[in-house]
């Protein structure tokens, strides 16, 4: 006791510096307390609701996509992947390891050997390596991997595994917690290459695209979105809308319940194309039979190496067939683009991933003689009955302008290859020229000759008869990259060639060669129109758009974009000396001229000398056809340097374009082959066999009561 | 000792305020266990340590503390062979070996060993406190401290040794060291400090915290800010009342790790809001208050420094803790006293209390 009050003297001021210490060190929390929890309490509870709240995206269904009977072009079908969930696995090692060699008995992958320490920095870089449904890492990499990232979300140890090995799976489920089977929807295309070109192939979200997608609510790694063909110019109608569902989330990932009411996703629009599937199918059969046929027997080497058939209601524009070859397997890059494959279709000179009816083209020759026929009777240059002398041969002064003496060149007729420089199809009446497909009476029509035709139609005036026919521009049809050709004129010639129009620049167009190219699909156009009394229908390949339900939401109807009897859609133009001065003045073409260039067509079949008068071709064919058939001069990059672009004998494409019934006509077929040689043989065979299956699918369709129309 | 009017100088204030703590801490380890069941028994176990407390505070009570100051020496002896019998038979846990696994509970002698110091120095300052206030005096008191913190710090546990160098600082301090001698400690400890951080001598994960605070770098891994950030998130997303009892998200959907030892503060923040952690404040405030009352009540300086020995280690840790709630300073293990969960460190806790109970049992006067 007597220690007592020196403690209590010398504790005074050193117990108030504690006391005071303490107090001071609560006020600070209490401080710190008031601005976290009171001050900036709302923030932290953004972050914290943040934390907790999850949004999820659910996949719509994507379109189905039909032809115009019901059958299925691009459907979704189930694939199955087996996946485990780590986070679900049961908790005994022994459980695990057994669930793991059974799955492994069954599939075939691997077990592994367990992972010690899975943090390392290989397995860090295993992971960043890591994709999906690539086959070689082991259950317990996967697994692990999946657990050291996020345990509830489910690992696949499989993909596209049977629906056998599915089922067993499932049944199994059970006594395998954790493992389960996910069914994803993938893309299937029953009718594969045979509707490539026109159905096209799915790809990941671009990444420049990826926020636009994000927006909408497509996931980049999940949503696939067209890359060609209709499945890219229909995106945004087969896509559908995705479902939202804000769910909250544990820490792992769980997902406990929806915090507000789920938004169902709602499944693209099904599609009906125009396409006839059988039909298509005898137009690939007639197209690889022709080019196996000249290639391996008459050839007897590898000489065609591409080539286009369409198949065209002239009348509503819809398309019923469009083949090509080569094309390639749309089935092949459901999962993903392989690499190899898409790398080596990209490489192949033919050029496969193009879909030749709108992504190529090519001089149309003397398919083009329809067009310059049309404007020279409708400018009057000739008569249907003019006589017009054509010769194996021709020899005009080539001029660059008005005070350019020129000099002599000479011009041949088709005749002058096969038959010499003595043949020649003689005097003909303006029609036979169409018919007879002679080039000498064109190149005199086309860009005048001395006396027998002092003012030739002229390049400008060709230009405004093909613009009319569908040439020189898109036709707007649904398919992705379409070219436009090209109907060259002296502005164009100086800024692109750096040189002036020369005379006989207006020769080579008036056959369809020198400058002139065209799409497949444009040459198709402008018979059709002809066909069609002169009304251009919007070529489509999309019949209707038709909801989940089947109820239609955009119905068929066959837009005709001019008429050219009635609009007036030709700039007129005054000439003189083969120098034309527009007018100003707009006009139609007289209906009496699409039915004079008609009658050519006819009579290339029904003349004995007319081009599709053979017995390869249509010669006796019980149905009236007309049509044109085209042997196009080329000298591309591939021929250039094989060197085969020799004067006079230049390597040709061969078309075919042909029309029936010729009263009525119903159907409008155009075959392409590159490198073919003379059109009339080579290509007028493909579209009477494909006119024959047209027919002959009409009369079955007419047996069974049905109209043709889906 | 039984008679009448014995129990009558007991702080059931001090009893009372500390059922109160603990059987808030229950409730709220309960909810901080968030459905998870490898947790479910904590919160039995809690019970069991709590209710085994309030045994050990009566019993403790009861017995003159200063029977202890002959107990001193073979006390001292036997928490430094269990401290040293660790590093041998211990099991490890999160790197660091401080429990001794028996058959049924694990006991982490580094809690008693806390009790065993404040015993130790309230017995040394006592016995010295006619002896001058030089070196000898203040090297013999860190001597016995560093007994027990050097087997502490290999076992390694930094917390726990800060804690102990605290305790022999705020004992020495109020004991009347001398202002330069304090100086020059001061001095050496924050050279040796610095020495430590820059040489291997600390632990990496050590080294680790410590940057991670001092220095908050934007490229730090995301597991090393993780739980810190969630944490305070928990806590400051409380408001005024919180988000009401079992409703806390960060808590219940388990984005806070260790809720239930070292980050009930954040839980009781998240989901009692701003009068939740000013009533544990408060709480514990007041527990420190009656320690220091019976401090400063106490017969005889022996019972004084226990007394105030305790209210210094409930203080310090208690501050610890919420500084680590409030990201303050970088984490360490340090539980919040009475409310946590956690047996050895809770009955250590009691055992000190206990002591306080018996000082005031025997202070001088009532009525002061």
């Amino acid at each position: 006791m007597t220690t007592l009050p020196r403690f209590t003297r010398r504790e005074n001021w050193r117990q108030l510096v504690v006391y005071g210490v303490a107090v001071l060190l609560g006020l600070v929390f209490v401080a710190r307390l008031f601005s976290l929890q009171i001050i900036n309490g709302d923030t932290y509870l953004v972050q914290t609701e943040d934390n907790r709240t999850d949004t999820i995206s659910d996949p719509p269904a994507r379109g189905i996509v039909y032809d115009r009977n019901g059958i299925i072009l691009a459907n979704n079908i189930a694939s199955y992947s087996i996946i485990i969930t780590p986070a679900y696995l049961p908790d005994d090692e022994g459980d695990i390891q057994r669930i793991y060699r059974d799955l492994s008995e069954l599939t075939g992958v691997e077990v592994g050997s367990p992972v010690l320490d899975p943090l390392t920095d290989e397995s860090l870089i295993a992971a960043k390596l890591f994709a999906p449904c690539v086959p070689g890492p082991s259950i317990i990499d996967l697994v692990t991997l999946g657990e050291t990232n996020a345990p509830y979300e489910p690992v696949k140890i499989q993909c596209n595994v049977g629906e056998e090995i599915a089922m067993i799976v499932r049944e199994r489920a059970s006594d395998w917690p954790g493992v389960d089977v996910l069914i994803e929807p993938l893309r299937d295309y029953p009718t594969g290459s045979l509707t490539a070109n026109i159905i096209g192939f799915l790809g990941p979200i671009p990444a420049i695209l990826e926020q636009e997608y994000r927006d909408l609510g497509f996931l980049p790694n999940r949503d696939k979105v067209g890359y060609s063909g209709v499945e890219y110019t229909l995106n945004d109608i087969l896509m559908g809308t995705p479902g939202e569902r804000t769910v909250e989330v544990d820490v792992a990932g769980a997902v406990l319940r929806n915090l507000a009411p789920p938004v169902d996703p709602v499944a693209g629009y099904n599609v009906v194309l125009t396409i006839d599937t059988r039909l298509q199918q005898a137009a690939q059969t007639a197209l690889l039979n022709a080019i196996e046929y000249w290639n391996e027997v008459y050839y007897g080497y590898y000489r065609i190496s591409s080539g286009a058939v369409i198949a065209m209601d002239p009348q509503t524009g819809e398309i019923l067939a469009m083949v090509q070859y080569p094309t390639y397997e749309n089935n092949r890059m459901v999962r993903y683009i392989p690499a190899y494959y898409y790398n080596q279709l990209e490489q192949d000179p033919a050029h496969p991933l193009l879909n030749y009816a709108v992504n190529t083209e090519f001089p149309p020759g003397s398919t083009f003689k329809l067009t310059t026929a049309l404007g020279v009777l409708n400018e009057g240059i000739v008569t249907p009955e003019s006589i017009i002398d054509a010769p194996a041969i021709i020899g005009v002064t080539n001029t660059y302008s008005p005070t350019d003496p020129g000099k002599v060149e000479y011009y041949y007729d088709w005749t002058y290859t096969f038959y010499g420089e003595t043949s020649g199809l003689g005097k003909l009446p303006f029609l036979k020229c169409i018919a007879l497909s002679s080039d000498a009476c064109f190149y005199k029509v086309g860009g005048g000759f001395e006396d027998e035709v002092p003012e030739g139609l002229g390049i400008l005036r060709l230009q405004e008869y093909a613009r009319a026919l569908g040439y020189d521009q898109q036709s707007g049809i649904e398919l992705p990259g379409e070219l436009t050709g090209l109907i060259p004129d002296p502005t164009w010639k100086r800024i692109f060639r750096g040189e002036n129009w020369s005379t006989g620049d207006t020769y080579l167009a008036s056959v369809g060669q020198g400058y002139v190219l065209a799409t497949p699909l444009q040459v198709l156009m402008s018979a059709a129109t002809i066909a069609n009394d002169g009304k251009l229908m919007q070529p489509t390949v999309v019949y209707e758009i038709r909801d989940e339900q089947g109820n239609v939401i955009q119905p068929f109807t066959p837009r005709m974009r001019w008429d050219i009897t009635q609009d007036p859609i030709i700039r007129d133009f005054e000439c003189d000396g083969g120098y034309c001065i527009e007018t100003g003045e707009m006009k139609p073409v007289e209906y009496w001229v699409v039915q004079a260039v008609q009658s050519g067509m006819r009579m290339a079949a029904t003349d004995s000398r007319g081009t599709l008068n053979h017995d390869f071709s249509f010669q006796n064919y019980p149905i009236a056809i007309a049509g044109k058939t085209g042997t196009a001069e080329y000298c591309d990059d591939v021929a250039f340097t094989k060197g085969l672009c020799q004067r006079g004998e230049w390597p040709a494409h061969g078309w075919t374009v042909a029309y029936a019934p010729f009263d009525n006509p119903e159907i409008a077929i155009i075959a392409f082959l590159y490198n073919a040689g003379e059109g009339g043989r080579v290509a007028a065979p493909i579209v009477r066999d494909v006119m024959n299956a047209y027919f002959e699918i009409k009369a079955i369709d007419t047996a069974q009561g049905l109209t043709g129309s889906p | 000792m039984f008679r009448s009017g014995f129990w009558r100088r007991f702080d059931f204030w001090l009893l009372g305020t500390i059922i109160i703590a603990l059987v808030f801490g229950v409730t709220m380890i309960r909810s901080a266990i968030a459905g998870n069941d490898s947790l479910s028994e904590v919160v039995i176990r809690q019970i069991i340590f709590g209710s085994l407390g309030f045994v050990v505070i009566l019993i403790v009570a009861v017995i003159d503390y200063r029977f202890w100051s002959g107990a001193i020496g073979p006390m001292y002896v036997v928490i430094v062979v269990a401290l040293g019998a660790l590093k041998v038979i211990g099991g490890t846990r999160f790197g660091a070996t401080r429990w001794i696994e028996t058959g049924l509970v694990s006991i982490q002698p580094t809690e008693l060993a806390k009790i065993v110091v404040i015993l130790a120095l309230a017995n040394f300052f006592a016995k010295t406190s006619d002896a001058p206030r030089n070196w000898v005096w203040l090297v013999k008191s860190l001597l016995i401290t560093l007994g027990i913190a050097g087997l502490i710090y290999i076992q390694p546990n930094l917390s726990n040794v800060i804690v102990t160098m605290t305790l022999w600082a705020a004992l020495t301090w109020v004991s009347g060291v001398q202002l330069k001698h304090l100086g020059v400690i001061a001095l050496t400890g924050i050279s040796l400090v610095g020495i430590m951080i820059f040489s291997p001598v600390l632990e990496q994960y050590q080294r680790d915290r410590i940057f991670d605070f001092l220095i908050n770098d934007p490229n730090a891994s995301y597991g090393a800010t993780y739980n810190v950030r969630q944490a305070l998130a928990a806590l400051a997303s409380g408001g005024w009342f919180g988000k009401g009892y079992g409703l806390g998200s960060q808590t219940q959907l388990r984005f806070m790790k260790v809720r239930h030892t070292d980050f009930i503060f954040s839980v009781i923040g998240e989901e009692f809001g701003f009068v939740g952690t000013v009533l544990v404040l408060a709480l514990l405030g007041f527990i420190i208050y009656r320690c220091l009352r019976a401090a400063r009540l106490a017969r005889d300086p022996f019972g004084s420094l226990i007394a105030y020995g305790v209210a210094i280690l409930i203080f310090f840790q208690g501050a610890v803790n919420i500084a680590v709630n409030l990201n303050l300073i970088p984490v360490t293990g340090v539980p919040l006293p009475f409310i946590s969960y956690g047996g050895s460190g809770l009955l250590s806790l009691m055992l000190g209390v206990g002591l306080v109970e018996s000082v005031a049992l025997r202070s001088k006067s009532l009525d002061v």
